[in-house]
């Protein structure tokens, strides 16, 4: 399989919007959000309903789950409801037809409140964002049972411009730190690459790189509850309350808790495999995540491979932006990081101080065929091990797949929620930070091997810059799949188990 | 419109071209793969221990063993039994089978580390070592690489500071089970007997910015470019350790029983997957969703209360330098002397979502193993005064580090409010106490 093929997700489910009437610059160039995106002067949205396949399934168990969301009317059916991006100052209009059973509502706090749309009516409304930075749009009557319902997504508002004779940040107005942070990306020593507002059109990386994670939690049994309660009567938001937050436990989790936990109505292998969703970038591309949670439980993010700059907290830019690991999300919070998408520092160097400095040499590993000391970073003897080995077979799949691609997860540690339909570990809420390559690199920009990017080769050509071969050395890319050499390994001398690919029939 | 007339159907995504990624991020593979580019390891900790803990041995030069152990029962305060999954160091006697939480692992700045684990058992394991940063495979995460029978984990800690290790496999489950230990990283010279009389005991130093709070004596400023080991550090007389942490009594005992925790591919991956393999006679538990917790403890140390109510914890309760990498006198009940520096190092490894507040003004230090206005990374960010009473929330897996320093005495406690995580609901008020004579 090639990871890099991530273009047939054609999307990957996650749509975006743009609203304005000229094509802004810190979207031209950015093909994460212009191949999923459409450009529009208004927004039309039903508020209807639908059954999702959730991330657990087969055919014993459809793992269906009944939502409201806001349709929009030329994407597909999907909840949350599309992602909104505009520039401050310009003018939303949201054209709104209300085909459930109730009067609902589309709300931001602070910027505008639809009021009650009662069934079957059609309202327009228009807003005028003068501030940048990211929102939550919901239906907030009946709070919380519309919102937690699916009636939700995220609005995202960037600046017009960045402050005179300094570098872009995602705000209005910045602080000085803020504003330090990103006039230091791509200008310092200790972040060597691109600054956040710079793409690089020779490696095929955008400008403006940034993501959003809508975090929620869903109950099939309460929601479809609330689907088949009286049509022109509000489910009672108490009870709705009580049960999705302190319904009885039962050893077979057929209660009315929330038991599916998405990122922008993703999870697990489905999050984590998303470009739209987890970060592909080279060390030098920092990135802002902007983070918003729609549901009703506390949560805890944590990144791994780099810690990052919680640079705004419910619409306030930071003066002390933290440098954190693991993020508390409370409901209807929302935060921005800065992604510095510097080298894992604790990779070894010579200072060992945290900063770029020059990897230290390995020792020859007698286990590994070859091997021969070499700078530790890139880490081309890990980037070269495939498991199972190439060639073993499940029917008429090859199963090799590279073990250690230089991707890390981003999970939720209050670890509930790690969990999908009450069991099933590594389908709940996470999505990643993959490393595709290293600006800084000796001889220029370095691609890893089969290296993932949001476009397959086939649309962009070789993958962004040469990738790097297993002696260290530089080659061009081409489109074909990687045939580097493979590390081969000699049995284990401490532990007898093959290296094999071993299917557990238990699961702790 | 209703459920069962829905306006939409959404389908699940196709997987197709993607089948391989699956063997990962279901079952992954299970491995004992050598160390890629290998270093050899320069960590001075191992040989300090052998030389210093009785009956304590180091097998493998410079590098720390962490054995990962099955189905001990221990006794909580009120003596009920419960199921953990422990980590054990097999070079000191007194750990070699394992304590609850796991042995603290304490590393100088800039040496190569390596960690020999080895997991027992029938199911495999992985170490992540939260917080820091090394090479994916080095990660220690079941999903992103693979899950071990035995590796040799390599990094180098670059940043002085509270971090904490912990299974990556099934973590929901593992992790609640106890397997995690704290993990700190200490100056580069923390180890080094030149640095005097000190490496099995305190002052200590650890990392801060203090230019504006000079009511703690000597902080050293400088860079860390200039290789003074000290530059940018504190030194504490007293330290302190709460892992905060949470049980649910019904749900370790039923997850016993939950042995289909990961989905499995079909012979068709992404075709004919099975979710729910064995999901029927008695192994039926599917409620990890629904995590409601009724023991509460600090560092091994339970508060004897029940949901709902204030508990105290005991005073005088301290870590033994044989869970603590030969360092005599590590707290978690504190006891102090006016004048003193004390570091309180806080980790939630709680599920549920905890408030502390403390007695006194501290000063906020450090979170995640990221010591605030240390250049060049920290420059953006600073130290401050949190408030004598003024509640910090933390969420799992969250670090905090603090510092105070207080020339009255006082005999009092630091309050840890446990809260629901879904519904916000009061769980316990937990007391540990502060004695500063």
């Amino acid at each position: 399989m090639k990871r890099r093929d991530f273009v047939k997700y054609a999307g990957g489910g996650i749509a975006s919007l743009i609203v304005g009437s000229a094509m802004p610059s810190w979207i031209s160039k950015n093909p994460l959000l212009a191949t999923t995106t459409k450009q529009v002067d208004e927004l039309n949205f039903t508020i209807t309903d639908a059954v999702k396949e959730m991330a657990t399934h087969n055919s014993i168990n459809k793992a269906q789950c009944y939502f409201w969301f806001y349709k929009e009317k030329t994407f597909p059916a999907e909840v949350p409801g599309p992602h909104i991006f505009t520039t401050a100052g310009n003018t939303v209009k949201v054209t709104l037809t209300n085909s459930l059973d109730e009067p609902h509502a589309f709300y931001i706090s602070g910027m505008v409140d639809s009021g009650p749309i009662r069934p079957g009516e059609t309202k327009t409304i228009e807003f005028t964002p003068q501030t940048a930075g990211s929102y939550l749009y919901y239906d907030n009557l009946n709070a919380p049972v519309n919102r937690v319902m699916g009636l939700h997504g995220a609005l995202v508002v960037m600046p017009s411009k960045a402050v005179s004779g300094h570098r872009f940040t995602p705000y209005s107005n910045p602080t000085p730190s803020v504003q330090q942070l990103f006039d230091d990306f791509g200008s310092t020593e200790h972040f060597p690459g691109l600054a956040w507002e710079q793409g690089d059109d020779a490696t095929h990386t955008p400008a403006f790189r940034q993501y959003v994670w809508v975090l929620h939690e869903a109950s099939s049994r309460l929601f479809e509850e609330v689907g088949k309660y009286t049509p022109g009567k509000d489910y009672p938001a108490a009870q709705f309350m009580k049960a999705f937050q302190y319904d009885r436990y039962r050893p077979d989790g057929l209660n009315k808790k929330p038991e599916f936990f998405t990122i922008n109505g993703h999870s697990g292998w489905f999050a984590a495999h998303n470009p739209y969703i987890t970060p592909n970038h080279r060390v030098g591309e920092p990135v802002v995540v902007r983070i918003l949670n729609a549901g009703l439980s506390m949560h805890s993010l944590h990144i791994h491979a780099n810690h990052v700059y919680r640079i705004g907290v419910n619409g306030v830019v930071q003066e002390n932006p933290i440098w954190m690991d693991t993020l508390t999300v409370d409901p209807l919070e929302i935060y921005e990081w800065a992604v510095p998408y510097i080298r894992p520092p604790d990779v070894p160097n010579e200072r060992g101080i945290g900063l770029p400095d020059n990897p230290l040499m390995s020792i020859p590993n007698p286990r590994i065929v070859g091997s021969t000391p070499h700078p530790v970073w890139p880490p081309t003897e890990e980037l070269n091990i495939h498991m199972p080995d190439i060639g073993e077979k499940d029917g008429d799949y090859d199963l090799a797949v590279q073990l250690s691609p230089i991707c890390y997860p981003m999970h939720d540690h209050s670890e509930a929620s790690q969990s999908s339909q009450g069991g099933n570990y590594g389908l709940g809420m996470m999505s990643g930070i993959h490393f595709i390559g290293d600006r800084n690199t000796p001889g220029g920009v370095t691609t890893f091997p089969n290296a993932p990017t949001y476009h397959g080769p086939e649309k962009s050509g070789g993958a962004a810059g040469p990738e790097m071969g297993m002696d260290g050395s530089h080659t061009m890319t081409s489109n074909t799949t990687n045939t580097n050499a493979r590390t081969q390994i000699i049995n284990n001398p401490i532990n007898t188990d093959p290296v094999k690919n071993e299917h557990q029939l238990h699961g702790n | 419109m209703s459920s069962s007339k829905p306006g939409y159907q959404i389908p699940r995504r196709s997987v197709k071209g993607h089948e391989a990624s699956w063997v990962k991020s279901f079952n992954p593979p299970k491995a004992s793969p050598p160390t890629p580019e290998l270093l050899a390891p320069t960590n001075p900790v191992p040989a300090f221990v052998a030389a210093n803990i009785p009956g304590a041995s180091m097998l493998i030069p410079n590098t720390q063993r962490v054995d990962l152990m099955h189905g001990t029962d221990l006794k909580t305060w009120d003596g009920k039994k419960l199921e953990f999954f422990l980590i054990a160091n097999p070079d000191v006697p007194e750990a070699a089978e394992g304590i609850f939480p796991g042995p603290t692992i304490r590393v100088p700045r800039g040496v190569v580390f390596h960690g020999q684990v080895k997991g027992h058992g029938q199911p495999p394991h992985t170490v992540h070592w939260h917080g820091i940063e090394p090479t994916a495979m080095n990660d220690g995460v079941g999903h992103c690489s693979m899950e071990i029978g035995d590796y040799a984990y390599q990094w180098q800690p670059n940043h002085i500071g509270s971090y904490f290790y912990h299974c990556h496999r099934n973590t929901l489950q593992h992790f609640e089970y106890g397997l995690y230990g704290f993990l700190i990283i200490e100056p580069p010279d923390a180890y080094d007997p030149k640095d005097g009389k000190n490496v099995g005991g305190y002052p200590r130093r650890t990392a801060a910015n203090l230019t504006n709070f000079p009511k703690f004596p000597g902080f050293i400023g400088g860079s860390l470019e200039s290789g003074d080991p000290h530059a940018m550090t504190v030194p504490y007389d007293v330290e302190a350790l709460w892992v905060i942490d949470d049980i649910d009594s019904v749900w370790r005992e039923q997850a016993q029983d939950a042995h289909q925790t990961f989905p499995e591919h079909g012979d068709q991956p992404g075709v004919n997957d099975d979710f729910h393999f064995n999901d029927s006679g008695k192994y039926n538990f599917f409620a990890f969703n629904d995590y409601n917790p009724d023991y509460f403890v600090v560092t091994g140390e339970y508060f004897p209360g029940r949901v709902g109510g204030t508990a105290t914890m005991r005073s005088g309760v301290t870590v033994p330098a044989a869970y603590n990498s030969g360092v005599e006198g590590m707290q978690v009940s504190i006891n102090a002397k006016i004048n003193q520096t004390v570091l309180v190092r806080m980790l939630c490894a709680a599920y549920v979502k905890i408030k502390i507040t403390f007695p006194v003004d501290v000063v906020v230090i450090a979170c995640d193993g990221r010591s605030f206005g240390v250049p060049p990374f920290g420059k953006y960010n600073h130290p401050y005064t949190l408030k004598a009473g003024t509640p910090f929330e933390m969420s799992t897996a969250q670090r905090c580090d603090v510092l105070f320093r207080t020339e009255k005495p006082m005999n009092t406690f630091a309050q840890v409010e446990y809260r629901h995580h879904l519904s916000d609901a009061f769980l316990l008020n937990g007391r540990i106490p502060i004695i500063v004579k």
